[in-house]
């Protein structure tokens, strides 16, 4: 392996795991992105407007199954699956799916069979206000009298439950904690993953990206301040994430978790694991905006700094798995902005939005996305772009109705946050 | 309400947090901490329970319950059996 110590330690990542509407694992989250398959349907039980919400939902069985077969196939020591039996039995399903991404990466990064001392191992679990569900549920007995109230809710309203039940059961002793950033929390994770490891603070960073699970009341605060879409095609579920078509009308909940294992240089030599991209780093910045409306200098002063800090030029990039959060703001926003950028090449830079095909998964789209950009680096091809029939801007290179095979050395993953939180993260491919 | 009442759930409550426990195995001078229920667990289930019969007893009433038999009988009390 290459050894030029530039900037710190190199960051490489060596496992994956994930779980959509749609996909139980890795590899089916492979074979969705190759076909274009959507996951987005009803989101039951969810009302916005007096009628059922669209969106991706994660079926709370799927979750618990999937946990189960992972933990059968990762063979752990039986005081390690009694833990997770106690520990998941009545967890909320965003644990359970976190539990269940954990378990996959760490069968890819081999860190079950060649572990690593827990006290060097970090966690980050990206989002925040992970619980509302919970306190949906907790409400009834509350109001029936204050006697009533369980004492789990202390530990379960608080997002740190999220942090605790992870590291309890996969013996995570090292830096950990929950980071929000709203819809950029995912790579506000990975950034900060990127700099304990290039700070040697820990030698591997598991990230994990928390499924937005949210009630009928934030969903319709997001209409009500403009940002949901889903009314046109409130009956073609299918149709209403539309990432920079001229039909888009705002983002689409996708429910999903993710998590990413980060691990220095120095560890995947020492352990001998194969890593999958590496992450070259991130830039996060703010616009200073406490509305939600984005800022074309915001995202083009983050974009041109994250290429300027690694001495890339714009047309070292071939790949940006966008924000396209489907929002017409925020969609021609970006887009202009990359064209700001990618002044010499953005007529043959690739351009898709992996959420046409999640929804938008807030907390982690940032971990989802960029598990979408490595599998696309990995097995060279970008997904197609469901959906976007006729773009709000022209000249740009977008993915097309069917996958295209494309060679990518460097690529980006963007995301943006409400509070004017602006991210995007930068992988080179092996 | 009758303590076989209260006993029943009681035990309905153990099983929900902890399913792995036979409810067939539980008698009434093993403390919950025996059935192997941590302190927030055993805080829990008392809960549990006072709802489900609708009683009200204020938590520091079971700071000196040593066993299921005490925890009954407090609830029994309350509920003015």
């Amino acid at each position: 392996m290459q050894k030029k110590k530039t900037n710190g330690n190199n960051v490489y990542v060596t496992g994956m795991g994930v779980l959509t509407s749609s996909a139980r694992n890795i590899e089916e989250f492979s074979s969705d992105l190759i076909h274009g398959k959507s996951g987005i349907g009803i989101l039951k039980g969810k009302i916005v407007n007096g009628r059922d919400a669209v969106g991706a939902e994660l079926d709370v069985e799927m979750v618990r199954n999937n946990l189960r077969i992972h933990i059968e196939n990762a063979a752990l020591p039986e005081d390690t699956i009694q833990k997770i039996k106690k520990c998941s039995h009545r967890a909320s399903k965003s644990i359970k799916a976190s539990l269940s991404c954990v378990a996959e990466a760490y069968m890819q990064a081999e860190l079950f069979r060649q572990p690593v001392p827990k006290e060097r191992i970090g966690l980050i679990v990206a989002g925040s206000n992970l619980t509302y569900k919970i306190r949906e549920e907790y409400l009834s007995s509350y109001l029936n009298g204050f006697e009533y109230l369980s004492p789990y809710y202390a530990l379960r309203f608080l997002d740190t439950d999220h942090v605790g039940v992870i590291s309890e059961i996969y013996d995570i002793g090292g830096e950990g904690f929950t980071i929000g950033g709203a819809s950029a929390s995912g790579n506000l994770a990975i950034i900060k993953a990127h700099q304990l490891l290039q700070l040697g603070i820990v030698d591997v960073c598991v990230i994990s990206g928390a499924v937005a699970e949210l009630t009928s009341m934030e969903l319709q605060g997001f209409y009500n301040i403009g940002a949901l879409g889903g009314r046109k095609y409130a009956d073609f579920p299918e149709l209403a994430s539309r990432p920079f078509d001229r039909g888009h009308e705002g983002f689409i909940l996708g429910e999903a978790s993710g998590c990413i294992i980060l691990e220095s240089e120095a560890s995947v030599v020492s352990r001998n694991v194969i890593p999958l991209v590496k992450l070259l780093g991130g830039k996060n910045s703010l616009d200073g905006n406490r509305s939600s409306n984005p800022s074309l200098d915001g995202e083009i002063n983050m974009m041109r700094a994250l290429l300027k800090e690694h001495s890339l030029k714009p047309d070292d990039i071939s790949y940006i798995n966008a924000h396209g959060s489907s929002s017409p703001l925020g969609d021609e926003t970006e887009l202009r902005a990359i064209k700001n950028i990618f002044k010499s090449n953005f007529s043959s830079l690739w351009i898709n939005s992996t959420k046409s095909l999640t929804g938008h998964c807030l907390y982690s789209a940032g971990i989802v996305e960029a598990i979408a950009t490595i599998i696309q680096m990995n097995k060279g091809f970008v997904h197609p772009a469901k959906n976007l029939e006729s773009p709000i801007l022209e000249g740009f290179l977008f993915s097309s109705k069917t996958s295209a095979l494309v060679d990518m050395k460097y690529t980006l993953s963007n995301s943006f946050g409400f509070g004017g939180i602006n991210s995007s993260v930068l992988f080179k491919n092996l | 309400m009758s303590k076989v009442d209260v006993f029943s759930s009681l035990k309905e409550s153990i099983n929900e947090l902890l399913p792995d426990i036979d409810l067939a195995d539980i008698n009434y001078e093993e403390s919950l901490k025996d059935l192997g229920a941590n302190s927030v667990d055993r805080m829990d289930i008392i809960i549990e329970t006072m709802e489900k019969i609708n009683v009200r007893i204020p938590l520091v009433e079971f700071g000196n319950a040593k066993c299921i038999k005490n925890i009954v009988d407090i609830m029994c009390r309350y509920s003015g059996e």
